[in-house]
């Protein structure tokens, strides 16, 4: 098994299924589900687990709902955040 | 000032109708429009007091519509294309009685039940009447999200300005889709008392009845042609398109709403390969811009529609063209948008066919 890097949390509900991320993702990691959610969207998750922790799903996705972690020597914590994008966008990562 | 957001196109509609200031809005869920509603309830009351109610099914909502449109209040209601077919009855209604509102219709796959992808198979539905009678909405299509928060303001003007409703024909993925838009300022509510709404008889009005039942023949007739002749009337003031590049083309193609975007971009990869091609973009479905594409014919030797359904705006085009030009089709359905590459193939072979 190839040693785990990164991570993802998508928040299902508020996915549309536009597979902007699926694009992004240098790894091809993710891909849309066979489920649907309650709206009837196909959402993404990940069928891979070679993600890096790249963040580069969370920044594409519109909805901002991708949650990025990524495995450090410490404890388990989200190197990325985008907040809602009806408010403004505010962007943390943290190396 | 400018007020610049990234919005959802759902989003962006319902915050335009706020700011327009609308006065009620009536709805059920349906994807892919459930976030208008949502957006309404968690911000309408408590910036304008606008009432926003979830009703029990969509014919409720579209007769709540009815009711308040009759008190000569700026209200709309919002649905996808199921959704609007169970309205059909309660907007005959409207349009009978002469009622200004305003209805969105986010347009999914279809028939049926159909699919939450995007769609333009509603374009028969909502131009050609839909319901019971001869009558006709104001259809308007936008193409960007911008325009679905413009077309919120120029809709209820119009509805007022014709007493009629008005149609926002959009899609499904410009609902969904998050684009720059430009915010007009808030409007206030509407405190003006219309002669011809139901607002309570004093004695120094007239009664005024909203009613689409007359039974009497001649009498109904009388109205029939009072309408027609407001149609007649729309069809000369209000109709509105876009070109572009459509001074010395070689093809034009015809499209409207969101695929009209996707045709610009045809249009660029088509001019890299030498063949000039123009879009024209019909922005009110009702009135048709006729005139404009019948005098686009002299220049071209053929059109070319795409639309998201099965060819539908493609007979108004030909109508319009009269047989001048040959009118080509294309167009995916069920909710698949068709790609530049599609369409520049189809370009191709059209352009190949009219010089050999």
């Amino acid at each position: 098994m190839a040693k785990v890097k990164g991570d993802i949390i998508v928040d299902i509900e508020k996915c549309k299924g536009c597979e902007l991320c699926a694009a992004a993702c240098p790894q091809g990691s993710l891909e849309l589900s066979r489920k649907l959610n309650s709206k009837g969207y196909h959402y993404i998750v990940r069928i891979e687990d070679n993600c890096t922790g790249c963040t580069n799903c969370a920044l594409v996705c519109p909805e901002g709902i991708i949650k990025v972690y990524r495995k450090t020597d410490k404890k388990k914590e989200p190197v990325a955040t985008i907040s809602n994008v009806t408010g403004d966008i505010t962007i943390t990562v943290q190396s | 000032m400018k007020e610049l957001k990234l919005m959802k196109g759902n989003e962006a509609l319902a915050e335009a109708a706020i700011r327009a200031g609308c006065d009620g809005y009536f709805g059920y869920p349906i994807t892919p429009q459930s976030e208008v509603l949502e957006y309404l309830t968690q911000h309408a009351k408590a910036r304008t007091g606008m009432v926003v109610l979830q009703a029990e099914s969509e014919i409720a909502s579209i007769n709540m519509v009815y009711g308040a449109a009759g008190t000569g209040k700026k209200v709309m209601t919002s649905s996808s294309s199921p959704g609007i077919s169970l309205m059909q009855e309660g907007i005959s209604y409207i349009a009978c009685a002469e009622l200004p509102c305003l209805l969105v219709n986010v347009v999914r796959g279809g028939p049926g039940l159909g699919t939450i992808q995007p769609s333009q198979g509603d374009y028969f539905q909502a131009v050609k009447g839909g319901g019971h009678g001869d009558y006709k909405l104001i259809v308007l299509a936008p193409s960007t999200v911008q325009e679905m928060v413009d077309h919120v303001k120029l809709g209820f003007e119009l509805a007022f300005k014709w007493r009629n409703p008005v149609m926002i024909l959009t899609d499904g993925a410009l609902g969904q889709m998050m684009e720059k838009v430009e915010l007009f300022p808030q409007m206030p509510r509407t405190e003006e008392i219309y002669p011809w709404a139901t607002t309570g008889k004093t004695k120094d009005r007239e009664r005024s009845i909203i009613t689409s039942l007359h039974i009497q023949p001649d009498k109904m007739q009388e109205i029939n042609l009072h309408l027609q002749k407001k149609y007649k009337a729309i069809e000369e003031e209000e109709i509105r398109y876009e070109m572009i590049d459509c001074e010395e083309p070689d093809l034009i193609l015809v499209a409207f709403g969101l695929v009209a975007r996707i045709c610009q971009k045809a249009a660029q990869l088509a001019k890299e390969k030498g063949i000039k091609v123009g879009v024209f973009r019909p922005i009110t479905l009702f009135p048709f811009p006729y005139k404009a594409l019948n005098e686009l014919a002299d220049k071209v030797k053929s059109f070319l529609t795409v639309e998201m359904n099965a060819g539908q705006m493609v007979e108004d085009v030909r109508l319009a063209v009269n047989g001048k030009i040959p009118v080509e089709f294309t167009g995916r359905m069920g909710g698949i948008v068709p790609t530049p590459e599609e369409i520049l193939q189809k370009i191709e072979e059209i352009y190949v066919g009219e010089t050999v």
